[in-house]
């Protein structure tokens, strides 16, 4: 694989919304659903959703650690819009400068 | 050598590039959000040598160098205001 850091930004989109395992420094390994990749540091920000009481637990690998992405299952409708209610603000706030 | 690219090309590239830069903008929209969303929570950060502390999320500078962490629990004391180094760190994580 090339390394994680160097991969272009359309190429980052091919993991968001999707099931992966990341293997990190020191044999770490954590899997979740990608809601990003930051393209200025490559650190890639994995969710995963408890069954009770809605919750989810956000978990970012910093890419200088990232080794390896491994693609587990495809995301669908569903499961990119629990990713964009979880982060996304509630009735269309806008931030601006 | 000087190669000329024929003015196709140079459209293909433009589009590609404007495709590129799209990407690129979501992603780091996205990301910044992240930051926004784990301000004031308490994070776990798991550092090198696998030591994990916790501390309470502030601020990021825009490089995503340093992390501004307040009540940083160390195994010598609870540091009341601290940076992190971001090369420092392999994970963080925290729940929503």
């Amino acid at each position: 694989m090339v390394e994680w850091r160097q991969l272009k930004p359309l190429e980052w989109c091919k993991y968001v919304n999707k099931k992966v395992k990341v293997t990190a420094h020191e044999k770490h390994q954590f899997d979740g659903w990608v809601f990003t990749v930051d393209p200025v540091s490559a650190s890639i920000v994995l969710v995963t959703f408890q069954e009770k009481g809605g919750t989810a637990t956000v978990r970012v690998v910093t890419g200088h650690a990232v080794q390896e992405v491994e693609i587990l299952q495809e995301g669908n409708e569903e499961t990119a819009r629990r990713l964009r209610d979880t982060f996304m603000p509630l009735g269309g706030q806008v931030l601006s400068l | 050598s000087t190669t000329i690219s024929s003015s196709t090309d140079t459209e293909t590239d433009s589009v590609q590039i404007g495709e590129e830069q799209c990407a690129r903008s979501m992603l780091r929209e996205s990301f910044l959000r992240t930051l926004i969303a784990m301000t004031n929570k308490q994070v776990q950060f798991y550092m090198y040598e696998r030591v994990k502390v916790n501390a309470v999320f502030g601020a990021s500078d825009i490089d995503v160098l340093n992390f501004q962490v307040s009540d940083l629990q160390t195994p010598i004391g609870v540091q009341k205001e601290a940076l992190l180094r971001c090369q420092d760190v392999i994970l963080y994580s925290f729940d929503l």
